[in-house]
């Protein structure tokens, strides 16, 4: 096992990353061999579906399939070894069908079908102990002493962020919204990788290229959300729960939680998000169901305590998960691309074990007293009133923007970001992002010119319609996003935050402070491009890095 | 006192103990409940290791002591300086929470072999726990004899449940408190107190070893329960159970296995018998020799889980060690009797 793609990943050795017998995640090294081939697989995969977009012959399943198994391999998402060995005999299935259909769409194009190499021609073993043995070849740093610590970590880089993308991607397609050029954009970067890159030039423009794909899957996500459920507006969300029985439902998909809410409909169940499934209550077509009740909980690192205080059934619908405790672990489910072994998986249509369940369990005994949190800022909240915004600025009301997103997780260091938004001036807005806000989500930032001085725009699948809001106000100020007094406050943890970071580097976005640590694939030099060419800059202490910021924009 | 507890999988957790007070209550009043039962020095679930410091062992039942140096019941154990103590379990498996006392109906009674009952408890639904029949497959409850303190353990053959459902296998021991009273007065439809679930006797899912399944009588109970959660997942591991018996017809209605043999194709079968009669065509020996024999035909060594009476637990456990099984690959629960 080698891994390194999250933030929380092994730096006790002298090559940073997780290469023991389990990793910090928890993920076993033979689940960890097992995503690294079916990554490969992937990639060979790449490599004839990139061919047959460029013939005009897209083989849809694969495409899907591509996203859905890349999404399997994020941190915190399926940890079933027998969930890998049966993806890895289906991508070999798939393969063979994509190398047939290129091959003869490449004669009837009247071409000549190109050979391709060892990815594209790996036969997987028959069994597990076979498949262990195969898999160094498909690890992330093989061939390192000959290509050197740069290419691994810029093949990394492009590999993680298209993790992210297919991330994305992939909540976009189940709901319905699916791009040609997403499709098109995957297989060539997989083809990319499968050609083994070693021009460092080659690898930060596939990257950037990436970044700017990555901005039109967010774009489709954000259409997929808003198109299924609504224009998100400013929402009052219960946060303490009410009495009866329960289901809480967590992950990012609010696809499946559609699904639960009308699975559950008059059934005398009461629904709850988790960590960054909240932002659901401010989509008006989720929230008109009246037993969607409220929040509960926070950040996924604390899920082991919250699920095991929780008296109902619960439903992983993505990343994150950790190990289940004995505790809940009968009353926890899994659904779309989240896995554990021995946890029950829900397809939409058999979400009745789920209502059994949530009868069977206790449910909240009590009502608490209500206590309440607004979100709901997406991009048309905020760009309704800009005028109030741009004048606000303009009067000197408000001096600056720090815009706090990204990951929240169990190191130590993360509180850094909980001091940024407590410290922020009072003459500043907080804008967040993600499920690092539930670090200050309910402390007390006041009002600033009318408006709430922390404004919570959604998950961190809405990084879009943060960059709308920030491109809004650069044009209504007639300037550039990097001249806007904005400053950009990253906590990263899995691959999806690799792909956001690539879409801002690709927009230009200059600046932006990265941590609690920097990736452990970016090695010292690659670093220093990123310093240099984009003016990334790693956390250091809250305080100093608001004057640093507020002084950088006087 | 400080008392570091060290898990099997390298977790350390410490504890304050006071003095006179067993490391055991001392960790339950940390709020981590060990896998323990009768608390009197006697059913050697508490075993452990002290690895570093002064103890003073009390008085325990012969043979429940942990083997080698430093073996210790926790229950039994004073610490008379900070202590580091190693524990069998992972730290998963350490309970965060009081075992729930639960009340349930007894739903059926039926025969299960020559001396043995199959006993079916329905769960009262409660405040607290609601109605499901919350357990890990190879986990047991402890009864409560009515009318007395005494208790004994059983394990579940089912698989948990929405619907507060419990199963067992019991062997009926000629002059026994509690399977005496089972076998002679229960009834349909009496009320029975529990405590459970308890135990960590489970499945080690993320091993991709194989993995032999070793029952003993009416250890068979767990076995099964472990076997249907594999087939009720689709767990494709190879997997070969021996089942012994001392006479044919104490086996289980055959029905039962062929039921989990066909919703887990893989499942290879040896039944053993330790006194076959004439005609008996399967493997003749104790469950301890089916497994030499299952073992010295090669390839991964397997992860082995036995459940049955002590002394087959020894023969089985020694059977293992013989052919070079890792220790770290034996689990081993104990039928009470």
């Amino acid at each position: 096992m080698f891994c390194f793609q999250c933030e929380q990943t092994s730096r006790d050795g002298a090559t940073a990353g997780c290469a023991g017998a389990k990793g910090v995640c928890g993920k076993d090294e033979v689940t960890a061999d097992l995503q690294d081939l079916l990554v490969y697989e992937l990639k060979g995969i790449g490599q004839y579906t990139h061919r047959l977009h460029k013939l005009g012959k897209p083989d849809a399943a694969a495409d899907r399939f591509t996203l859905y198994a890349l999404f399997t391999t994020l941190t915190n998402v399926n940890f079933n070894r027998a969930r890998f060995t049966d993806m890895i005999a289906q991508a070999a299935t798939i393969r063979d069908r994509v190398a047939k259909a290129y091959e003869v769409g490449a004669v009837a194009a009247g071409k000549v079908p190109a050979m391709l190499g060892a990815v594209a021609q790996y036969q997987p073993a028959g069994d597990l102990n076979g498949l262990l043995a195969q898999a160094p070849v498909a690890s992330v740093r093989a061939g390192v002493e000959t290509v050197g610590e740069d290419v691994i970590g810029l093949r990394a880089l492009i590999l993680y962020g298209l993790k992210g993308v297919a991330a994305y991607a992939h909540h976009a397609e189940v709901l319905g919204e699916e791009r040609e050029e997403i499709y098109a954009g995957v297989a060539k970067a997989l083809d990319f990788l499968a050609g083994n890159p070693t021009d460092i030039e080659a690898l930060l423009g596939q990257a950037l290229e990436l970044g700017t794909l990555n901005y039109t899957v967010m774009e489709t996500l954000d259409a997929a959300n808003t198109g299924n459920f609504g224009t998100p507006t400013p929402t009052a969300v219960r946060i303490t729960p009410v009495a009866g029985k329960c289901i809480l439902v967590s992950g990012h998909d609010f696809g499946d939680l559609r699904a639960i809410l009308e699975a559950t409909k008059d059934q005398g169940i009461n629904v709850y998000t988790h960590g960054e499934v909240l932002p659901a209550h401010a989509y008006p077509n989720l929230h008109a169901y009246p037993h969607l009740v409220g929040n509960y909980g926070s950040a996924w690192q604390n899920q082991q305590i919250e699920f095991a205080a929780f008296p109902g059934p619960i439903v992983m619908t993505s990343n994150c998960l950790i190990e289940p405790q004995p505790s809940y672990r009968n009353r926890i489910f899994t659904m779309g691309p989240v896995g554990w072994p021995g946890l029950r998986h829900l397809s939409h249509d058999d979400l009745g074990v789920l209502v059994q369940a949530a009868k069977a369990t206790p449910g909240f005994a009590a009502t608490a007293p209500e206590k309440q949190i607004l979100i709901g800022f997406a991009r048309d909240t905020v760009l309704g009133v800009a005028g109030t915004v741009v004048e606000a600025v303009k009067s000197g009301a408000v001096k600056h923007f720090f815009l706090i997103g990204g990951c929240d997780g169990a190191a130590p260091g993360r509180n850094y970001y909980t001091d940024f938004a407590d410290n922020a001036p009072q003459d500043t807005v907080v804008l967040t992002l993600g499920c690092g806000k539930y670090r200050f989500n309910t402390h007390e930032f006041g009002t600033i010119g009318g408006l709430p001085r922390l404004l919570d725009v959604g998950q961190c699948n809405d990084t879009y319609s943060a960059i709308q809001i920030a491109l809004a106000l650069a044009s209504a100020f007639n300037c550039g996003v990097n001249e806007l007094p904005l400053t950009l406050v990253i906590s990263w943890f899995e691959q999806k935050a690799a792909a956001v970071l690539l879409t801002l580097l690709a927009l230009g976005v200059r600046n932006i402070r990265l941590g609690p640590s920097l990736p452990a694939f970016l090695t010292p030099n690659l670093l220093g491009v990123l310093v240099e060419k984009f003016g990334i800059q790693p956390v250091t202490e809250a305080k100093a890095d608001i004057q640093a910021a507020l002084t950088r924009a006087a | 006192m400080d008392v570091t507890i060290v898990t099997r999988d390298g977790v350390r957790l410490g504890v304050a103990c006071a003095e006179g007070q067993t490391v055991l209550a001392a960790a339950e009043e940390a709020g981590l409940y060990l896998p323990s039962m009768c608390r009197e020095g006697s059913c050697g679930m508490c075993g452990a290791h002290v690895t570093g410091g002064a103890y003073e062992m009390g008085a325990c039942a012969d043979g429940a002591l942990p083997k080698g140096e430093g073996g210790v019941l926790l229950c039994r154990c004073l610490a008379l300086s900070d202590l580091e103590v190693e524990v069998e379990v992972r730290d998963e498996q350490i309970g965060r929470h009081r075992v729930p006392e639960r009340r349930a109906v007894i739903a059926e009674l039926a025969p299960a072999g020559a001396g043995a009952l199959a006993v079916t408890l329905q769960l009262e639904a409660d405040d607290t726990h609601g109605a499901a029949a919350d357990f890990v497959p190879g986990q047991f409850f402890e009864m409560r004899l009515p009318g007395t303190e005494v208790r004994r353990a059983y394990s579940l053959a089912n698989l948990p449940n929405w619907d507060g459902r419990l199963e067992f296998i019991i062997r009926l021991v000629p002059g026994g408190r509690f399977s005496g009273w089972l076998g002679a007065e229960a009834r349909v439809g009496q009320v029975l107190e529990l405590r459970g679930p308890m135990g960590h006797f489970a499945l080690d899912e993320a091993s991709p070893r194989p993995r032999v399944l070793v029952a003993g009588g009416c250890g068979v109970a767990p076995i099964l329960s472990l076997l249907r959660h594999m087939a009720e997942f689709g767990d494709a591991t190879q997997v070969h159970l021996i089942y012994g018996a001392n006479r044919e017809a104490e086996f289980l209605p055959p029905e039962i296995l062929a039921a989990v043999k066909a919703a887990l194709p893989q499942l290879e079968v040896t039944h053993a018998v330790w006194r076959p009669e004439a005609g008996w065509s399967g493997f003749s020996g104790n469950a301890a020799e089916a497994l030499s024999a299952v073992l010295a035909q090669g390839g991964t060594m397997p992860d082995i889980y036995v459940c049955g009476p002590p002394r087959m637990l020894d023969t089985v456990a020694a059977a293992a060690l013989a052919a070079g099984v890792p220790e770290r690959q034996f689990f081993a629960e104990r039928v009470q009797s």
